[in-house]
């Protein structure tokens, strides 16, 4: 059990590292038996010179003692780099100088620009409206089970977006707001508030990965829709697309698939202190986690935008799962031609009809 | 030289300067001798214990002379002093 | 103005753990926490076997404060790193981060969520009022407060561990490297194991 765990701790974490390119270097610990025989040459050649055994503390190797635990033999944490640095440190100084650089300072300037810019377009172009009156007929959009899913997703991901702000930000914007107790209140809630909202986070998240993919699969003219998003956007003027556009699938893969999993293989490991993971893996997590969640934001900014005052109509469909014909025309064509004509029935998961 | 020149040199060199400084990393500037808004009394602002080691409440200089001679005890050639 | 300080003499550790014991006894640091460790390099390696205790080194730049996201630590007048464990929420930064692994926290829950963090405060409490029964069950004794040093440092019985104001320590640390090498004057190794054996250091005199 314990090795399975070890192992499977590894390999997470190889896959992890993999991921962003993000390459610790780390020094190689030499190995245990020539830095004995060069210590013990040492002490004949010139007494009292322990050069051997401090550059094996420095280099972070395992060594004796009696204080059972995890990587309590290390005397020092290995050498590593992050990406960006342009000198190798201690391990938790190369984490502790780039969770409190980049990340935070280009993260929450990023994160600060997104909302602005999507606020500035709000004000300069308005919510994007349908252009024909609506007809009162109702198409089913979304089912039950399509809903559940994506309401558990999106308000445990907004819990768990907002806390882990807290957590990152919150020192630099609301401690000196709260002061010291008030605001080590508010992050015990948080910290709590993220580990215990996190397995309900997952839960939904493979449940809504199963119900939406048949949907999400590319098409033929996802690439078209990509060319006319802009347009769209600035005139109106719709590209046809199937029961998700191009925009929504690219949310689906890189967001939901590919952003959300990572955030959720990385927090497991970071959750659970007690698998054998040593601090390395944790700080390397935690890079990972801290990216990913600054850029899954970023994309549910943009998808909230779009789906509450962005788009006309939009909230009301994943609210009540039913949308009226005119909106379903304008935004999804080849959709609602699909469910006019009834060959949907069979492909959809939704059962889509047209309800009088 | 124009003194233009060299009054952006000078500026350049100041921001460069900058440049060296520690960043930042608590919420208020860590200064050597604040505590940072936690409520901690200093160890010389106590009253000593009895049968302890001796100093005046408050005297700064009399606690730290007092904890160097202890210290001495850790040097075991002048465990006379003690 | 005192800087406190630790430094192990490698040559005269002898990992009997004593610091260790003695840290648990006068601070009741609770059960799974060692705020002190004595690890030893090439354990059983005639010649080549050096010990080494380690806690909080009370860095200048410390990277627990720095990643604190709660900015529960502060530094007293005397260089000491302490924390304020009613600020803190356990979330493990800090440990991440410290070089030597000094931060710990005892298990307060399944799956083993962190608690409180718990680390070396140079016998020295924390913001609570000074020698007060609070601060004793948060974080162990006062001892600077009493006009005393360290527990770990005062009982070494090698004098491996030395402790409190920098410029003393590196006083008596400098005696002893100029005296060192003289037989019978060295303590640690070369006493506790013979002088003049294969490695064993340092030589006896005229060996």
């Amino acid at each position: 059990m314990h090795i399975r765990f070890r192992f499977a701790i590894r390999l997470a974490t190889f896959a992890a590292a993999l991921l962003p390119g993000l390459a610790a270097a780390q020094a190689q610990p030499a190995s245990p038996a020539t830095q004995a025989d060069e210590q013990r040459q040492r002490g004949v050649d010139q007494p009292g010179n322990n050069a051997p055994v401090w550059r094996d503390v420095r280099s972070g190797s395992e060594n004796y003692t009696s204080i059972h635990g995890r990587e309590t033999g290390v005397l020092i944490q290995p050498q590593a780099r992050f990406p960006g640095q342009a000198n190798i440190s201690t391990a938790g100084e190369a984490w502790r100088n780039f969770r409190n650089g980049p990340i935070t300072f280009y993260g929450g300037w990023v994160l600060v620009l997104a909302t602005l810019a999507i606020a500035a377009f709000y004000f300069a172009k308005g919510p994007l409206k349908l252009h024909e009156k609506p007809t009162g007929r109702l198409v089913e959009r979304f089912s039950l089970l399509e809903r559940w899913a994506h309401w558990t997703v999106a308000i445990s991901f907004v819990v768990l977006a907002l806390t882990g702000l807290s957590i990152l930000f919150g020192k630099y914007v609301l401690l000196p707001i709260l002061g010291y107790t008030l605001f080590a209140w508010l992050l015990t809630l948080c910290k709590y508030a993220h580990n215990f909202i996190a397995p309900l986070f997952i839960a939904g998240l493979l449940v809504m990965i199963v119900v939406y993919i048949r949907d999400n699969l590319p098409e033929k003219g996802d690439l078209a829709w990509f060319r006319g998003a802009f347009a769209m956007f600035w005139s109106g003027k719709h590209v046809p697309s199937g029961r998700f556009n191009a925009g929504e699938k690219a949310y689906f893969w890189i967001g939901v698939v590919a952003l959300c999993i990572t955030l959720s293989v990385t927090g497991v490991i970071m959750l659970f202190p007690n698998l054998d993971q040593v601090r390395t893996t944790m700080q390397q997590t935690n890079v990972i986690h801290s990216i990913s969640a600054i850029v899954m934001t970023l994309f549910a900014l943009g998808h909230i935008y779009v789906g509450t005052i962005g788009v006309e109509g939009a909230y009301q469909n994943m609210r009540e799962g039913v949308t009226d014909e005119t909106w379903a025309k304008e935004h999804h064509e080849l959709w609602y031609n699909d469910v006019k004509s009834g060959k949907l029935a069979a492909k959809s998961g939704a059962t889509p009809q047209v309800q009088h | 030289m124009k003194p233009i020149v060299l009054i952006a040199a000078a500026a350049i060199a100041a921001a460069g300067l900058a440049a060296c400084m520690e960043v930042q990393q608590t919420a208020t500037p860590v200064k050597q001798g604040k505590y940072q808004g936690k409520p901690d009394t200093a160890p010389w602002d106590n009253e000593p214990l009895a049968g302890g080691p001796k100093w005046n409440k408050g005297d700064r200089a009399g606690w730290e002379d007092q904890i160097k001679k202890r210290q001495l005890a850790q040097h075991e050639d002048r465990r006379i002093y003690q | 103005m005192a800087r406190m300080k630790f430094l192990v003499d490698a040559e005269r550790c002898i990992e009997c753990n004593g610091c260790v014991t003695a840290c648990k006894n006068e601070n009741e640091v609770p059960w799974g926490v060692n705020r002190r460790r004595v690890v030893t390099v090439n354990d059983g390696v005639v010649g080549a076997e050096k010990s080494i205790s380690v806690a909080c080194m009370h860095c200048s730049d410390a990277p627990c404060m720095a990643v604190c996201p709660v900015d529960c630590f502060y530094r007293t007048e005397d260089g000491v790193v302490l924390h304020d464990k009613d600020l803190c929420i356990g979330c493990g930064y800090c440990f991440y981060a410290c070089p030597f692994g000094a931060p710990q926290f005892p298990q307060a829950g399944a799956f083993g969520l962190r608690g409180k963090m718990d680390k070396c405060t140079f016998c020295a409490g924390g913001p609570e009022k000074d020698r007060s029964e609070s601060e004793f069950k948060k974080y162990g004794r006062n001892r600077l407060a009493e006009g005393k040093l360290p527990a770990c440092a005062e009982m070494c019985s090698t004098k491996a561990l030395l402790g409190g104001d920098g410029d003393v320590v590196a006083d008596i640390y400098r005696e002893r490297v100029v005296r060192r090498g003289k037989g019978s004057e060295v303590w640690g190794w070369g006493t506790a194991y013979g002088p003049g054996k294969a490695g064993g250091q340092p030589p006896a005199k005229g060996a």
